[in-house]
């Protein structure tokens, strides 16, 4: 179906008196189809109203903005009627004179005799003829709201917006009116738009149902589709098999979102204080010597971090497992993580303490690739096929491939890209933890026979010809995410201003880092020997060389660290993150999903330190689509799990942190 | 049997109408009664001092018997007439003043309450007009009007205008955003919006301003006239007490008495029409 109305990238800002700024929706995406039945559902104040006046053009997006078949929504119109909660009937009109004032303004182009007919007909539609010069005063509350849809009808809007309609009704009007709506809906294929906060109502009435998660910067948390075929009947829908699902579904989400509430009231809310102290100048950051510590190291040597107000000693870990135990304990303020850690430390994966964790930016995307060695190419192997051909005629021989962490990308895109060429990563293979600077010496002691891992550890492999590169991960997934910027919560919450000094200074380096013009400086000064060393580092075009040099096609395998709103810090991506964790076991997969990665991923830190440094602090919230083609849902994680064939025992529990 | 039923029914209604007029009777009409009559004796007895100048009730009823009370329509030419004569030139000149103050104040409190440049340009004005007290106007419109009838309809006309307007503007002003939003999403027209909305929205706050002014309109005649003379109930008074007859006093009294009744009407009368015009969720 075609897409109808577009929400694209809404942002709504409210100036607070005495400067401060309220951010009431964030980032909100929706496309609605033609004819389709779309419910916002969410706690009271969560802005699904303001939302909903957005599209109706009563009120305007800070950012972003709506459009209906193509075109923008600069004002209202009347092809988006409102109806709105409290009738908003002009008390001074009959029913009729409230029609006609409608009728007659939309349809001037009309006759007379047409008109009235067109009124009559609807003062009919909702059976109120013997109302008809009765004025409002005189009429109960569900017979005006009934004025009120036959008003908007009459004018044959294009989008239909109500909002909350039957809220002040009695549950016997609510139910009659409900089978009205939904009747005249099905036969004059209207698009609506419902704010409600009735889960019934919402689920007899919708097609598409989207959850709204609590204000301040409400996005939205979860879409769920009713499938449940039409016409609907109100008594009939309760016995479908889905219905009892989709109703604790919601009750669920609405539930954690109280609770949320609840928690943050708890907590000051950390954002919201308005002094420029830095609560800590000291900080000691943890990273790993590859190339994608770039960002770190150039906020270091070029003074970013000192224009902050920022003192920081970079502090050079072995592997990821120091980095995660460091920040943990609370010797290292922040790091450079992968992808996947602030997830698997919240949850505890593996059996490990719980430790709640944020992470605001991402530092880095792409930068990684899969090498096999010289031995794999010497028997042929060239793509995937070649592999899973050679890994399981071989019976006698286990190949061992190294990852670099089990949260990591590097672990996460290898194992998707061994299952989706049919290879089992659990069974056929063996994936072993190695330190990514040591990579090198194992493929060269023979001890794996290939590895995920960042720069400059593919390009050394290949210089010393101990392996080739099969593919880049940008090749799995373009554009990943790969390392992030993480802290503990309590950190976070310890530290606010601190944190976004730090969010500050590192975005002005991740630029700098992107400047094509810098990249001669940018590796001679992260190729000291107190970083990386002289390990033929390279941040793209060489490493593009080298890759086509070993009979590799064509691609585009640069790192980003700026460009394409690469900082990011993205939901989605953490929630699929979250599913591949799930997938091998790592974690159950947790009930409370939303909770966990609005916990864990916060684009309103983001937002702030990107607001103050001036630049745009929406992100990159399209779908996720990786090589294979499969696209992620991110509000059916767990469909989408279910539906990957290879994979450990999927657990899912409620995760309490 | 049929009849009986019949009879039955109506004698418990006959029953519930004696009970409901005994009510009202008990509520509303004895307690005023009873106030009045001590008044009458208090004052009776205020008068019975030696020495006190002001007439008693007794003997004010009885002084102005003939012709103030049972004549209120004579006529002997000039300014001597019945006090019939007198309230009607009043209320004559208040009703004119008063219209083309009302006409004026809503048309005008309509244009400045949706022109919020205009609001804040004459409000600062305004709000010093209306402090004047009416009868400072007289002079400045005497000079202006070289006659006495015009002079006290400016006065009237120039003191009730204030509140109409400025309930007005804020009528207009404080339009409920859902009336609003009704006619942005049906993008009204200008012209239709004033009409179908903006006034229709105001008029509970018009008749605020309606009441205050007949009020303010009300005093302001009546001081008027005692300086413009002629016919009317002000001059009238004014004249009483300028003349040294025996019974002059008592006229005053009479006089004031029927200003204060026409008052009290002209105020019910515009709060009932308000009533039957403004919506009762207007309120």
């Amino acid at each position: 179906m075609n897409t109808f109305v577009e929400i694209d990238h809404v942002d709504k800002i409210f100036n607070l008196p005495y400067g401060g700024k309220y951010i009431a929706l964030k980032n909100i995406e929706l496309k609605v189809n033609q004819g389709e039945f779309i419910s916002l559902i969410g706690h009271s104040g969560c802005g699904k109203s303001t939302l909903l006046n957005i599209i109706a053009g009563l009120d305007q997006a800070t950012i972003g903005g709506v459009t209906l078949e193509g075109r923008e929504v600069r004002e209202p119109g009347p092809d988006r009627m409102v109806i709105f909660q409290n009738y908003s009937l002009l008390p001074w009109l009959t029913v009729e004179g409230n029609i006609a004032l409608a009728v007659d303004e939309v349809h001037q182009d009309l006759s007379l005799g047409e008109r009235q007919k067109i009124i009559a007909e609807h003062i009919d539609l909702v059976g109120l003829r013997r109302a008809a010069k009765k004025l409002p005063g005189q009429l109960s509350g569900g017979m005006k709201q009934r004025v009120a849809i036959a008003r908007a009808l009459a004018t044959r809007p294009k989008l239909l917006l109500l909002d909350e309609p039957f809220g002040a009704l009695d549950a016997l009007t609510r139910g009659n009116l409900q089978e009205q709506l939904m009747k005249i809906c099905n036969e004059h294929k209207i698009t609506c738009v419902m704010v409600t906060h009735d889960v019934d109502e919402a689920l007899l009435l919708s097609d598409r149902i989207v959850m709204l998660t609590n204000g301040p910067e409400a996005h939205i948390g979860q879409i769920l589709e009713v499938s449940i075929p039409r016409p609907r009947q109100r008594l009939e829908v309760v016995e479908h098999p889905s219905y009892y699902n989709l109703r604790n579904q919601m009750i669920y989400f609405l539930n954690q979102q109280k609770l949320a509430k609840q928690r943050q009231k708890q907590t000051i809310s950390p954002v919201l204080i308005s002094t420029n102290q830095l609560e800590k100048v000291h900080l000691q950051i943890g990273y790993l010597p590859i190339t994608q510590a770039a960002p770190l190291i150039i906020a270091q040597e070029k003074g970013f971090f000192a224009e902050c107000g920022l003192q920081v000693n970079l502090i050079p870990e072995k592997n990821w497992q120091d980095i995660a135990q460091s920040v943990a304990s609370g010797k290292l303020d922040a790091a450079q993580m992968v992808a996947g850690m602030p997830l698997a430390m919240t949850l505890g994966a593996m059996g490990k303490t719980p430790t709640p964790m944020v992470t605001a930016m991402t530092l880095s995307r792409n930068g990684s690739a899969i090498t096999l060695s010289q031995e794999l190419w010497a028997n042929g192997v060239r793509n995937a096929a070649d592999l899973e051909k050679t890994v399981n005629t071989d019976l006698d021989k286990t190949y061992t491939l190294g990852v670099v962490h089990p949260a990591s990308m590097q672990n996460l895109l290898l194992r998707y890209w061994l299952a989706a060429s049919g290879i089992e990563p659990d069974q056929d293979v063996r994936l072993i933890v190695i330190p990514p600077d040591e990579m090198v010496d194992f493929i060269q002691e023979r001890k794996v026979d290939g590895y995920c891992v960042s720069e400059p550890w593919n390009t050394c492999a290949v210089e010393q010809d101990l392996g080739f590169i099969m593919l880049p991960t940008s090749d799995i997934w373009q554009g990943h995410v790969d390392k992030i910027l993480g802290v503990t919560e309590d950190w976070s919450q310890q530290y606010p201003q601190t944190h976004l000094a730090l969010v500050k200074s590192l975005l002005a380096a991740c630029e700098y880092c992107d400047d094509i013009r810098n990249e001669s400086e940018i590796i001679s000064l992260i190729s000291q020997p107190q970083y990386i060393g002289d390990h033929h580092v390279n941040l793209r075009s060489e490493l593009l060389e080298s890759y086509q040099s070993n009979y590799h096609r064509h691609s585009q395998t640069s790192h980003q660290f700026y460009l394409h709103q690469a900082n990011y810090p993205n939901r989605h991506e953490m929630l699929w993150i979250l599913t591949q964790l799930a997938r091998w076991g790592f974690i159950a997969f947790p009930k409370n999903w939303v909770e966990i990665i609005d916990r864990v991923c916060r684009p309103d830190i983001f937002g702030v330190a990107a607001r103050e440094v001036g630049i745009l602090d929406i992100g990159r919230e399209e779908s996720i689509q990786l090589f294979d083609g499969k696209t992620f849902n991110p509000s059916q994680p767990l469909e989408y799990l279910t539906g990957l064939a290879i994979k450990s025992q999927v657990r899912v529990e409620e995760a309490l942190v | 049997m049929a009849v009986g039923v019949t009879n039955q029914k109506v004698s418990t209604k006959r029953q519930k109408a004696i009970k409901t007029i005994n009510k009202f009777l008990v509520h509303k009409v004895l307690p005023p009664l009873c106030g009045l009559v001590i008044f009458l004796m208090l004052w009776q007895l205020l008068c019975s001092i030696p020495g006190f100048q002001l007439p008693g009730p007794l003997e004010t009823f009885v002084e102005t018997w003939d012709p103030f009370i049972i004549k209120p329509f004579f006529d002997n030419g000039d300014s001597d007439k019945g006090l019939g004569w007198q309230i009607l030139t009043s209320l004559g000149r208040v009703g004119l003043g008063f219209s083309l103050a009302t006409i004026v104040g809503v048309f005008l409190g309509i244009l400045i309450g949706a022109n919020r440049f205009l609001y804040n340009a004459v409000d600062p004005i305004f709000q010093v007009l209306r402090t004047i007290p009416p009868l400072a106007w007289l002079p400045i419109s005497l000079a202006a009007f070289q006659q006495a009838n015009p002079s006290a309809i400016f006065v009237i006309f120039i003191t009730s205008i204030w509140p109409i307007l400025i309930n007005t503007t804020v009528g207009v002003q404080n339009i409920p955003q859902d009336y609003v939003n009704v006619a942005r999403v049906l993008r009204l027209r200008q012209g239709k919006y004033f009409l179908k909305i903006v006034f229709p929205a105001t008029v509970p706050y018009i008749f605020t301003g309606l009441r205050i002014g007949i009020g303010l309109s009300w005093l302001a005649i009546v001081a008027a006239e005692m300086l413009v003379g002629g016919v009317g109930i002000g001059s009238f008074i004014w004249d009483a007490y300028n003349t040294t007859t025996d019974t002059n006093l008592s006229e005053i009294i009479v006089a004031l008495i029927y200003v204060g009744i026409v008052g009290l009407m002209l105020d019910r009368t515009v709060a009932f029409i308000a009533d039957k015009i403004v919506q009762k969720e207007q309120k």
